[in-house]
């Protein structure tokens, strides 16, 4: 199971850091979500440290719609979805795998995004950035979690992307307010990241417990 | 469908005389010392909030029923209690911003019972839209049932998030605006009433709603067999 797992992940991967479609595009939409912010709200030095985690965690949320919207995209343009669930692997299996693959992807471009946030924004955090990047990892699976499950609800949609997003940004409310908190709290000497990380830990444990058996639900004929 | 025929007009009755006493009661209770007349939008708005919750639990149990017993009649309840969810849930909001504006002196504020609540309201919207851009019923039904599902499971993950982080972050602005003041036995009698009324009301409204969807449905299998009838 593990196996086909990773199979699906590797195949999603180097498909798309060969054609490096997902990359490319969610890497410069991030780069243009903080140009709009920079010039929506023209933070100062000190305001910048105030604002960075909502600025960082809402570009990672609207990067991670864009990946999210193209998880199943290759296979529903080659209409390779019924021969992916017809293999002879576990349904939970499929899911894993979609999920592994987007994660990784994801976790790159965040990768990426963080010291981009940080040097854009003149924020001198980079004694924390590990902290800064844990606490990303840690919302990260749980978004990406829920969103495949939803990106699989929605593959079939007309307006699929405006779909997904009007889906997943209420649920995922709690994730964004308690990884902004977390984020705030490593930063700052005296923080308290503490009960908000307790809370991501809560929202991933749920999110990938449920969202496999959603999946499976979803695609049984 | 026929149970369901047969109570819809007595539900009706009951709902429209349970409103008339009860706004008549109302009318006649007394005003509340600071509020005054304000008060009485109370009578609308928590008997509302309490049928948006309830309209939620009625959509999570039909659709945990109708992926477990793949029930038609399941899948059509859980149809017709999200509008009706929604339009409380809206209701809610708009009696409580229209109190808001006079008590508070703002018609919003980001506390943690307005979030929840809006996000609330968005979830209905969410899940009224994917039903409806799914074009295969199945899918669509059991789309919008896992997504209920989900929802039912996160509502109170965002209710207590929202809450730790109204109070980790800053003292309530509004002291006791979103805990119920304790009432007093005169505010009593009208708001049961009230809240009684309006679960006849939610009843009747899904009532017509779900006959509607079912004859919908019913339309859409006819119209299938003429077509095939014709080719």
């Amino acid at each position: 199971m593990l196996k086909a797992a990773y199979r699906i992940a590797w195949k999603d991967v180097v498909g798309d850091l060969r054609r490096s479609s997902s990359l490319s595009s969610m890497l410069f939409f991030a780069v243009a979500v903080l140009v709009v912010f920079q010039a929506a709200f023209e933070p100062d030095r000190q305001s910048a440290v105030k604002l960075l985690p909502g600025l960082l965690w809402a570009t990672v949320l609207f990067t991670s719609l864009m990946g999210l919207g193209r998880v199943f995209q290759a296979e529903e343009e080659n209409g390779a979805f019924e021969g992916l669930l017809l293999a002879s692997v576990p349904r939970g299996a499929v899911f894993l795998g979609k999920w592994l693959g987007n994660l990784l992807l994801t976790l790159l471009v965040q990768a990426m995004i963080l010291p981009l946030t940080m040097i854009l924004f003149n924020v001198d955090a980079w004694h924390v950035i590990h902290l800064i990047f844990g606490v990303l990892v840690l919302g990260i699976l749980g978004l990406t979690g829920l969103g495949v499950l939803l990106a699989a609800m929605t593959q079939a949609a007309r307006s699929r992307e405006t779909l997904l997003a009007l889906l997943l940004l209420p649920l995922v409310a709690p994730l964004l307010i308690a990884g902004v908190q977390a984020t705030a709290g490593v930063m700052v000497v005296d923080g308290h990241p503490g009960p908000w990380i307790k809370l991501l830990l809560i929202f991933d444990t749920v999110y990938l417990a449920l969202a496999p058996w959603g999946f499976s639900w979803l695609v049984e004929e | 469908m026929n149970f369901l025929a047969r109570i819809q007009r007595p539900l009706g009755v009951v709902a429209l005389l349970g409103l008339a006493y009860g706004l008549w009661l109302v009318f006649n209770a007394p005003i509340d010392f600071q509020q005054g007349n304000s008060v009485r939008i109370l009578y609308v708005h928590v008997p509302s909030a309490k049928m948006a919750l309830f309209c939620y639990l009625l959509l999570t149990i039909s659709s945990i029923f109708y992926l477990w017993k793949k029930s038609e009649t399941a899948d059509i309840i859980a149809e017709a209690a999200v509008p009706v969810g929604a339009a409380f849930t809206a209701v809610t909001l708009a009696s409580g911003s229209i109190w808001g504006k006079p008590m508070w002196g703002t018609w919003w504020a980001w506390d943690a019972r307005l979030t929840s609540m809006l996000v609330l309201l968005i979830l209905y919207f969410g899940l009224m839209a994917l039903r409806s851009s799914l074009d295969e019923p199945g899918k669509s039904a059991k789309a919008t049932a896992i997504l209920a599902i989900i929802g039912a499971v996160d509502l109170p993950i965002i209710h207590f998030s929202v809450v730790w982080w109204r109070t980790l972050h800053q003292p309530p602005s509004f002291g006791g605006a979103s805990g119920t003041p304790t009432i007093t036995g005169a505010l009593l009698p009208p708001l049961l009433v009230m809240a009684l009324a309006f679960i006849c009301l939610g009843a009747y409204m899904v009532v017509v709603k779900a006959r509607e969807v079912a004859a919908r449905r019913q339309l859409e299998v006819l119209d299938l067999e003429r077509m095939e009838n014709n080719d």
